[in-house]
């Protein structure tokens, strides 16, 4: 099976190389942007080809996009552009073993007339298995170049939506005219995750656990009742066209696997629950506390994805008086921050091999938080094999990446020094063959200032108090909400979105005004089935805003609490 | 198949195996007032615990080589107090965005790591019954749960062998549920038609089922799977036992006919404040009664309630608990028992079995635990008075005969897990009215359930 | 000459005089009687003066008019013999919302709560319902007088404490009143409140300023109020007694760091009757509390910690830890509808550290001083209201019975909505035909 996934995959990428060298062919390019050859000679360099194997002064030579010669006395083809690489590391571009990256978030489901019933629509529910990754790609996303800038070639890329949002595709990091160009390979897992629908069923991780089981087992019957149908259709009945169970058929034939969003280890064990009661092939992903599952993750031998996205390391009391009380609160903390930090050296203790996925990280914090797990007990290697190798083995794709060495995808990473210390910095990045340059700069690597196109739109704006992306804090009853709020001006008018973390659809901001430091603004969002209009009104103070929501609903207000940070540079 | 193959499903079926085995202790408490619950109270009376199991009750017994003695002289033990009605230990309450959702369950959201476990040991109680809240009709499976606290797996804390139950709600909760979204049902006549519909159309998926089973030929197509009507079949088949969230006599007697039609035996009824109304009804029938000791008022349906509730539903032979549905009250629930001596003069055995054995035939695990008798299992409390006194301080509690709860050696600081981005100063402020999450899913009007339901 | 109409009313007389004597038996309305009363032979909890091991007490035009070991027994006193017995000081809750509340999730049947932020002009007293179905059955668990308080606002409104037996407010006032103001927390709040500590602070620094502003209106209000051509200003006017220490001031303060801003505040003000209420970290500063000299108002004793990580029984501790620190300490359960439960609270607080006689104090003698009714309740001495009531035994005793009750001298029935239930329902008539099944089975 896993042959034939591959050789799929390696028609894909022919395919893209007729596309692009067709339109490279076909076009001139009056930007100069294009480059002159797609084969270069990396020369002079330490090429670490992968975990643990290092080479020293060594060429790397790429062309059509794979890497067709390393080593030590390599010829260098004619056509090549020759890049001197001395003092320079190269490796394997990384691969994210889970992240939304390349994804377009699509518009809110607008909420259907009814939704208090015990089927709601499946778009509403969140039950689209059936769909794919594919239709919310869109390569003008930031994402790609983002993360790719973070030394990322390969995203294992995984659709929006709630319980069941679609399949996952393997997508390379690189710019394209045309979506085809960069998906490495389609609908590779199909993607779950714990997040109900508002106020609809499944509402929650109750109504979703039993959902799960329930279209399964559904899916199980239609495959039988379809392969029944398929040997002789004569007297019986036509199997229903259902899309929901047949995008469940390769999983349930295990040619396909579950990818599960889980972050917490309660929803570990929850995905791992379901994967026993119903015997697919399951793989989790964004895990950020599995240190207490040591033993049966390794029994269960499932592929794990932890989560890049680390606890910000708490800060203590400065205080010469604090309480002995304070003093062990502090000390229970630290030891739980550790938990967090350490648990990629306890998995690599007892023998897991695990990926890392960037789901709900940002670029920049990648490097930081992997030297925060190397600190806290990770070896080098093992990271590297988290990032490169571990990921292609889980994800199929060890034939092509995950290593710099012959006929591989011409996936590399460019540095500056080794990767992993706190002074390198990304230099180049070669995605598909295609090279991609970065500013390096002289001194503090922290200092690094975005190039993104990103960051010029939000200087034009940023001398407004209001415009731009605020990370809010939205305290409700049922717990915090968090999410962006963002406030575009336009002929002295505010416009504005709200997004939230949760998976519930973006909803418009309405009636935003600002006067001398006060902004209101209102919205609705549903509440168990229920529109509850929110109104916010509250002062901004430089960066900050502190607001009062009043919520209403069906006649009652409850007074809730919105503050938000405004994200700057 | 390889050896190599085999080895590993071996390996891995040890180590599942190895995993799922929870600790079970042996000790000799000494010398205490045993309240026995079943058989009277026996002074100066040792216990012997071996295997996590109640092997021996007597006088002078010895302590095997190797088994700890605790000393119990002066003290009072009795059987670990069991809690028919919580909602502590759950990561979600209500699947409240439909009327009937018998398919979800409990036991996929328990939650071992609420410190409110703990604090319920240290009030002497090692088994809750986890519930669904009471948003719609037919709610959702509850789990039987003992208190192994520490374990962090969730599977860890099953009360294992315990049957399934599930949660039904009658009342203003699901009519107010109805009102608010414009549906049914809006009235307690709604309510009964919901069930009785339910239950029709469960008759009919079985039939369809059955017919599928009895179909002997190889080209049969099965019928649509439904976990949700499989589930009212299982009700129906006596699998699952019926908890139901009521208050007023006339719902509660009418859920009983509902029931007679249907041919269910088996019926707890939760809350159940105005069950004294029909105590003679509920005894005839069989069902039994898990109540507060002395909450009302909160809502119109309570407001005709009487603290002489469990009293009144004894003396009629109702078989009735007393439950806490906080993580307040569920540290003195032997307080909550000794109510009903102020209010109807019980006995101190039965005062003590509302909150022991009555609890334990309700959730039908009585064969296993609610008194102290040999081959039990050593799930027991320790107090320093008669714990039916209002100075009865809990001093140890024993889950399979380990001990989870020592106020000798209570740490304090007893979380499982820390969020290490929290301020170590987060102040609560505790008020009863934000402690009552069955109402939370319950009140379609609060925002609590509203928002919870985003999770 | 009789009319028609005079025979139908005789036969009518002769219909129903038989169905209302019965109904009488069955429902008979009970009332209150005062008069000249003589208890005896019973333990009597003085609280002030100890325990007389059988006694007497005298009770007349209200007021306890001796008592004592060897007490005369006027003649033309009504004696009641309560050999065996423990009479006990009517108990006081410190906090409550008896009264202002009937059914909980129904607003239209609660009245404490106004709208704003600044209502201390509110009247407590004037909302008192005296026919709330919740009284009778507090009062026959022998809590005679609360404290009965708006909620909501930063200063929510005017206080008072009532005895539970009158038919108007007045009847049942019981003498004194006081401002509640809520002191802004930057300790976080309810259990769904969860900020930043740098983000609570600030909300704490904004909401004190609103305060703060308040208070000095209140005092500037103070210097000009005898001028023509002041305003009239009914929340300002509200602070002004407090401001001149004429009327007591109640500040709701929970976290140990709000405390001690409380107790910053306090000094700072000058105020003269500060009790500060809830308390509920207490146990962290008591020995700062101590100092300050304040009194405080805690509870609900049976309550969860107010931390994750605190220990289980914080709160049961609490009241103890305070009182032991040299704290006066009068306790609270903040409820409506279970006031009933006061002494259970002060029977937990007894167990974990305070002891039963600090305990006792806490709701009887502590409370009636701290608000302000010592003068009137709180123990049982010569002159004193009569509010009294007498027991099996131990009242902090779960099992113990309250059996009678004295309340401002008028014996009060021992009913209430709940006892007539009980008697109607131990034995309902007509029960269930045994002949028959209870439940009809519909045959399919």
């Amino acid at each position: 099976m896993k042959s034939f996934r591959m050789l799929r995959l390696h028609f894909v990428l022919l395919l893209s190389f007729i596309a692009l060298h067709s339109t490279a062919l076909a076009q001139s390019d009056p930007s100069g942007k294009s480059a002159v050859t797609r084969t270069y000679a990396i020369k002079n360099a330490t090429v670490i080809s992968k975990p643990g194997s290092e080479m020293k002064d060594a060429t790397v030579v790429i062309k059509n996009g794979l890497i067709v010669n390393v080593g030590k006395n390599v010829s260098i083809p004619d056509d090549a552009e020759v890049i001197d690489a001395s003092g320079l590391y190269v490796y394997a571009a990384f691969i994210d073993g889970m992240a939304n990256t390349g994804a377009k978030r699509p518009e809110s489901i607008p909420r259907p007339q009814n939704i208090f019933t015990p089927d709601p629509p499946n778009d509403y529910a969140g039950i689209t298995p059936e769909n794919s990754i594919i239709s919310q790609i869109d390569i003008k996303s930031s994402s790609l170049s983002s993360m790719r800038k973070a030394g990322f070639g390969i995203s294992h890329s995984v659709p929006y939506g709630r319980m069941l949002p679609g399949s996952s595709s393997l997508i390379l990091l690189n710019d394209a005219d045309h979506m085809d160009e960069i998906v490495l390979s389609k609908d590779v897992s199909l993607y779950a995750q714990f997040v109900g629908a508002p106020g609809a069923y499944p509402g929650n991780i109750l109504g979703i656990m039993a959902k799960w089981r329930n279209l399964y087992r559904n899916a199980v019957n239609h495959k039988n009742h379809t392969e029944l149908y398929a040997q002789n259709p004569s007297g019986l009945p036509r199997p229903v066209n259902d899309r929901v169970s047949m995008a469940f058929h390769p999983v349930i034939g295990k040619s396909k696997s579950v990818m599960f969003d889980v972050d917490d280890m309660l929803d570990v064990r929850r995905a791992m629950r379901l994967q026993k009661d119903l015997g697919f092939n399951l793989m989790i992903a964004g895990v950020k506390q599995a240190w207490d599952m040591i033993d049966e993750l390794k029994a269960s031998n499932t592929p794990i994805f932890l989560s890049l996205d680390l606890p910000d390391e708490p800060k203590e009391n400065k205080d010469d008086d604090k309480s002995d009380e304070v003093k062990a609160l502090e000390e229970k903390r630290l030891e739980a921050y550790k938990l967090y930090v350490s648990q990629a050296a306890e998995l690599q203790k007892a023998g897991i091999k695990f990926g890392f996925s960037t789901k709900g990280t940002r670029g920049n914090k990648v490097k930081a938080n992997v030297m925060t797990m190397i600190e806290n007990g990770l070896s080098e290697a093992d990271a590297l094999a988290a990032l490169t190798t571990n990921a292609a083995s889980m994800l199929g794709l060890d034939k092509v990446a995950g290593t710099v060495e012959n006929g591989k995808i011409a996936n590399l990473l460019v540095s500056t020094a080794p990767y992993f210390t706190k002074k390198s910095q990304i230099k180049m990045m070669f995605i598909d063959g295609d090279r991609h340059d970065y500013e390096v700069k002289e001194k503090k690597a922290k200092k690094e200032k975005s190039t993104d196109s990103k960051a010029s739109e939000t200087a034009s704006t940023s001398n407004d108090p209001v415009a731009g992306d605020w990370s809010y804090a939205f305290i409700t009853p049922g717990g915090e909400e968090n999410g962006k709020l963002t406030f575009t001006k336009e002929n002295g008018k505010y416009t504005g979105v709200m997004t939230f973390e949760d998976g519930t659809p973006d909803t418009d901001l309405k009636n935003v005004n600002y006067r001398e430091g006060e902004l209101a603004f209102d919205f609705e969002i549903d509440g168990g089935g229920q529109a509850v209009q929110v109104v916010v009104v509250g002062n901004v103070d430089g960066k900050n805003f502190e607001g009062k929501a009043t919520a209403s609903v069906a006649g009652q207000s409850f007074e809730l609490e919105l503050t938000a940070v405004k994200d700057g540079k | 198949m390889k050896m190599k193959n085999i080895l590993t499903i071996l390996l891995a079926l040890f180590s599942t195996m190895a995993l799922a085995q929870v600790k079970k202790g042996d000790v000799l408490i000494k010398g205490g007032t045993v309240l026995t619950v079943t058989n009277g109270t026996l002074e100066n009376t040792d216990v012997l615990v071996r295997n996590g199991k109640i092997s021996k009750i007597g006088k002078n017994l010895r302590a095997p080589r190797g088994v700890e003695t605790v000393d119990a002289t002066g003290k009072f033990v009795m059987p670990g107090i069991i809690d028919a009605h919580s909602h502590i230990a759950g990561s979600a309450i209500n699947e409240g965005t439909s009327q009937v959702t018998a398919e979800v369950s409990m036991e996929d959201v328990v939650n071992p790591l609420d410190v409110s476990i703990y604090r319920a040991l240290a009030g002497g109680v090692t088994s809750i019954h986890l519930m669904h809240g009471s948003a719609n009709v037919i709610g959702g499976q509850n789990e039987t749960l003992k208190l192994r606290y520490g374990y962090t797996n969730p599977d860890d804390l099953r009360f294992e062998g315990a049957p399934r139950t599930i949660k039904f709600a009658l009342g203003e909760n699901p009519t107010r549920g109805g009102r608010s979204r414009g549906i049914q049902p809006q009235s307690r006549m709604g309510v009964e038609n919901m069930i009785r519909n339910s239950f029709t159309q469960a008759v009919a998926y079985k039939k369809k089922w059955d017919a599928y089973r009895a179909d002997k030929s190889a080209r049969k197509v099965a019928p649509e799977y439904d976990l949700r009507m499989q589930t009212l079949v299982d009700i129906m088949n006596g699998d699952v036992l019926v908890h139901c969230h009521s208050y007023r006599a006339d719902e509660i007697y009418m859920l009983m006919k509902v029931f007679s039609d249907f041919n269910i035996p088996k019926l707890t009824f939760q809350h159940a404040n105005e069950a004294y109304k029909v105590a003679p009804e509920l005894a005839a029938f069989g069902a039994s009664a898990s109540v507060f000791a002395d909450w009302w008022a909160y809502k119109l349906e309570v407001y005709y309630s009487t603290a002489y509730n469990a009293a009144i539903l004894t003396n009629n032979g109702v078989t009735t608990s007393i439950n806490s549905d906080s993580g307040e009250l569920i540290r003195h629930l032997f307080h909550e028992a000794a109510k009903t001596q102020k209010y109807g003069n019980l006995s101190d055995d039965e005062s003590l079995a509302l909150i022991t054995l009555n609890p334990a035939k309700q959730l039908g695990i009585d064969n296993r635990v609610g008194s102290i008798e040999e081959g039990k299992d050593a799930d027991i409390a320790i107090f320093d008075g008669h714990p039916l006194s209002v100075y009865a301080i809990p001093l140890m509690t024993f889950v399979d005969g380990v001990k989870y709860f020592d106020k000798a050696t209570d740490k304090g600081d007893m979380r499982l897990y820390v969020n290490p981005e929290s301020s170590i100063e987060e102040v609560m402020i505790y008020d009863r009215h934000d402690d009552h999450r069955c109402l939370e899913g319950a009140n379609a009007l609060n925002l609590r359930e509203l928002f919870s339901n985003k999770k | 000459m009789k009319n028609i109409k005079t025979l139908f009313a005789a036969f009518l007389m002769l219909t129903i005089i038989p169905l209302l004597s019965v109904a009488q038996e069955d429902d008979q309305v009970m009332k209150a009687r005062s008069g000249k009363f003589a208890l005896t032979n019973a333990k009597i909890y003085t609280v002030t003066n100890g325990i007389i091991e059988k006694g007497t007490i005298i009770i007349n035009n209200g007021v306890i008019e001796a008592v004592g070991a060897n007490v005369t027994i006027p003649a033309d006193a009504e004696v009641f013999d309560y050999n065996g017995k423990e009479i006990y000081p009517g108990m006081i809750d410190g906090g409550t919302t008896l009264g202002l509340a009937e059914i909980g999730s129904i607003s239209e049947a609660n009245d404490f709560r106004e709208f704003g932020q600044l209502t201390p002009q509110m009247q407590a007293l004037t909302a008192v319902n005296p026919n709330s179905v919740s009284i009778p059955v507090t009062r026959v668990s022998g809590v005679t007088t609360v404290w009965t308080m708006p909620r909501g606002g930063a200063l929510a409104g005017t206080a008072a404490s009532i005895n539970l037996f009158g038919y108007t407010p007045d009847q049942m006032f019981a003498g004194s009143k006081g401002i509640v103001m809520t002191f802004p927390s930057a300790g976080g709040g309810r259990r769904f409140r969860r900020l930043s500590p740098e983000e609570a602070k600030k909300r704490q620094e904004r909401a004190l300023k609103t305060i703060n502003e308040a208070w000095d209106k209140a005092e500037l209000y103070a210097k000009i109020e005898n001028s023509d051509e002041v305003r009239s200003y009914p929340e300002i006017e509200a602070l002004v007694p407090v401001v001149k220490g004429e009327m007591m001031l109640f500040i709701e303060t929970n976290s140990a760091k709000d405390i001690l801003a409380t107790i910053e505040w306090v000094k700072e003000r000058g105020y003269k009757q500060v009790i500060l209420t809830g308390v509920s970290e207490g146990w962290r500063v008591a020995d700062k509390i101590a100092e300050s000299g304040l009194s405080v108002i805690t509870g609900p004793v049976q309550a969860i910690p107010t931390r994750q990580s605190d220990n289980y029984d914080a709160a049961y501790a609490n009241p103890g830890i305070m009182s032991k620190a040299g704290v006066k300490v009068a306790l609270r359960t903040m409820e409506a509808e279970n006031v009933r439960n006061l002494p259970y609270h002060a029977g937990f607080a007894a167990a974990y550290g305070m002891g039963r006689e600090e305990a006792l104090k806490a709701i009887t003698i502590n409370a009636a001083e701290i608000l302000g009714i010592s003068d009137q309740v709180g123990s049982i001495e010569v002159g004193k209201k009569a509010n009294i009531f007498v027991a099996t035994g131990d009242p902090f005793e779960t099992a113990t019975k309250i059996t009678d009750l004295f309340i401002d001298g008028y014996k009060v029935p021992m009913t209430s909505r709940q006892i007539r239930l009980y008697d109607e329902f131990l034995n309902r008539t007509p029960g269930v035909d045994k002949s028959k099944k209870a439940i009809d089975i519909k045959k399919r």
